[in-house]
């Protein structure tokens, strides 16, 4: 599975720690939660973070279709968490945090679906952050209880209507504009994972999510003061260094230590 | 309809209030209330005959059956009449809001959370570091049918029916902030209610929130700069919404902030009254 034929540096993380890879598929037309083993996945009998119990059955990785690793209730996201990404820009304080939407998510291999009259769509390579447990007004310090594990994404955006529209809504939120996967990978040290993005096998953004400035345990607890995490919600960290427009036809991967590379092609209809 | 004569409504009708306004439009053909309650411990959907609620078997847009069970409706309790995937929001849609500011050429849209949805009679609650709440009487649109590409001639028929609701925005957060993400989604800054009704001319119902029984807003839907079918159909064009979605629709005229005891009503003629307290909540 190309998904998980990860790079050198990639494949480390997961070496050093006990770290668990939960995979969400469809296989003969149904749809499970699993946990992956190698080159198998143990079917589980619902989401990870619900203390599922096996149910039992296997099956090879290869024969299954790979989903979105969860069903989010909501999709956030923080926007300028990277010195690399403000570009003269002030650091926001707080977080600048703004919502995508569960039907922007998409799965690895989905394509990333250009609305017709959009012209300047730009990758953007992120950890994600999985809540495990209800999370309401969680300090940072117990913060990593909720957190149940990370994923990479793709916070796909149209940065001229970032730039004229009211807020944004349809910049961050079109469907298909939030990729996610391919698998939920926890107990992996989430402060200090390399981060890389590459377009048609071109490297275009490479950093440690050591650079984040409002780390996972802050911007956890930070939204949890408004708003209430529920289980399989997830966050968007942010992205750094700079990105450009992609095309129809071509292929972004964003690849995270311990968790693998999500692979996306761009489809203008 | 004043302060005074809407206790007598709130004596008279019980949870679900029906004010002189809102009779008007309920003669119309059609209309059905359609509400989402608890009772002695299960919460259901259920439709409104006179002073009993009709169970049904699911959300009323994926067309239920009844159950058969029946409650009286002052035994129940009423809860937010949908239970959406997404919640959406037209900012700057009614030239009252405008201020200064000039009218957009397409839907200035936001999100706001399903965690930000409450029902009639919950409480609102302030955050322990805002300062500056207001109230955003609204006319709210709940999708009945996956919608995706859909024009505006179609629009209608994506559309399930309205509710009234409370689009609670801090206006600190709002303009300091990089997105209206804590001004607009904080848990509770969503109430709708008190039913989702069907059957109405949704492009012109009046629209009144009252502070402590004093107007503060009234204004029609007709006054809407970018109408109910025209919303849909420009939403579905980069997001598909799906039954039971939400888009509140944009607040008239001027608002204010509220203060913990504040009683806001929100009053969409032919949908009834949804009723809120504002709390201050604990750190």
């Amino acid at each position: 599975m190309s998904a998980f034929s990860a790079t050198p540096w990639s494949a480390r993380a997961a070496d050093r720690e006990v770290a668990l890879r939960y995979v969400r598929y469809s296989h003969q037309n149904t749809i499970a939660y699993g946990l992956l083993r190698d080159d198998v996945i143990d079917e589980l009998a619902g989401p990870p973070f619900g203390s599922p119990e096996p149910t039992g059955r296997t099956v090879a990785a290869s024969e299954v279709r790979l989903l979105a690793p969860c069903e989010p209730s909501k999709v956030l996201a923080v926007g300028l968490n990277y010195r690399s990404h403000l570009d003269g820009r002030p650091l926001p304080d707080p977080p600048g945090i703004f919502i995508k939407l569960p039907t922007s998510i998409a799965g690895p291999g989905d394509p990333i679906v250009l609305p017709a009259d959009a012209h300047n769509v730009h990758y953007e390579g992120e950890l994600v952050i999985v809540i495990g447990r209800r999370a309401h007004g969680v300090a940072a310090a117990v913060a990593d209880d909720y957190v149940f594990g990370v994923t990479a994404g793709n916070d796909v955006s149209e940065r001229d209507w970032q730039r004229d529209d009211l807020q944004w809504f349809r910049a961050k939120g079109c469907d298909t504009f939030g990729p996610i996967g391919p698998v939920i990978a926890t107990d992996l040290d989430y402060g200090n994972l390399h981060l890389q993005t590459r377009v048609n096998g071109e490297v275009r953004q490479e950093q440690s999510t050591n650079d984040l400035v409002y780390g996972i345990h802050e911007i956890v607890s930070y939204i949890s003061h408004y708003a209430t995490l529920l289980p399989g919600d997830v966050i968007f960290t942010g992205t750094p260094g700079n990105t450009q427009a992609v095309r129809n036809g071509d292929a972004v991967e964003v690849e995270i230590e311990g968790i693998g590379v999500l692979r996306n092609t761009v489809l203008r209809p | 309809m004043n302060g005074r004569s809407l206790m007598v409504a709130v004596a008279v009708t019980g949870s679900v209030l029906i004010g002189p306004v809102a009779h008007r439009a309920s003669a119309q053909e059609n209309v059905q209330r359609y509400v989402r309650y608890s009772h002695e411990g299960s919460t259901a959907y259920g439709v409104v005959r006179g002073d009993i609620v009709q169970q049904l078997s699911g959300p009323p847009y994926d067309s239920p059956s009844a159950t058969g069970v029946e409650v009286a409706l002052a035994d129940i309790t009423l809860l937010a009449p949908a239970a959406p995937s997404k919640v959406i929001a037209v900012g700057l849609n009614y030239l009252s809001h405008l201020g200064s500011i000039p009218p957009s050429e397409y839907p200035g849209l936001f999100a706001k959370l399903p965690t930000s949805i409450v029902g009639p009679d919950a409480a609102i609650e302030i955050p322990p570091d805002a300062h500056n709440v207001h109230y955003e009487g609204e006319l709210v649109v709940v999708i009945g049918k996956m919608a995706r590409g859909v024009s505006p001639e179609e629009a209608r028929d994506y559309i399930f029916g309205v509710t009234a609701g409370n689009d609670i925005s801090e206006r600190d957060w709002q303009s300091d902030d990089l997105q209206w993400f804590r001004a607009k989604a904080a848990d509770t800054f969503g109430p709708i209610g008190p039913a989702t009704v069907t059957g109405l001319d949704y492009n012109d119902l009046h629209i009144q929130t009252r502070v402590n029984g004093e107007l503060r807003q009234s204004e029609s839907s007709s006054d809407l700069l970018f109408g109910i079918d025209e919303i849909v159909s420009y939403v579905s064009r980069y997001v598909t919404l799906l039954p039971g979605d939400l888009i509140f629709t944009g607040t008239p005229g001027r608002t204010q902030a509220m203060q913990p005891g504040d009683i806001v009503e929100i009053e969409v003629a032919g949908v009834g009254v949804l009723r809120n307290t504002v709390v201050r909540k604990g750190r």
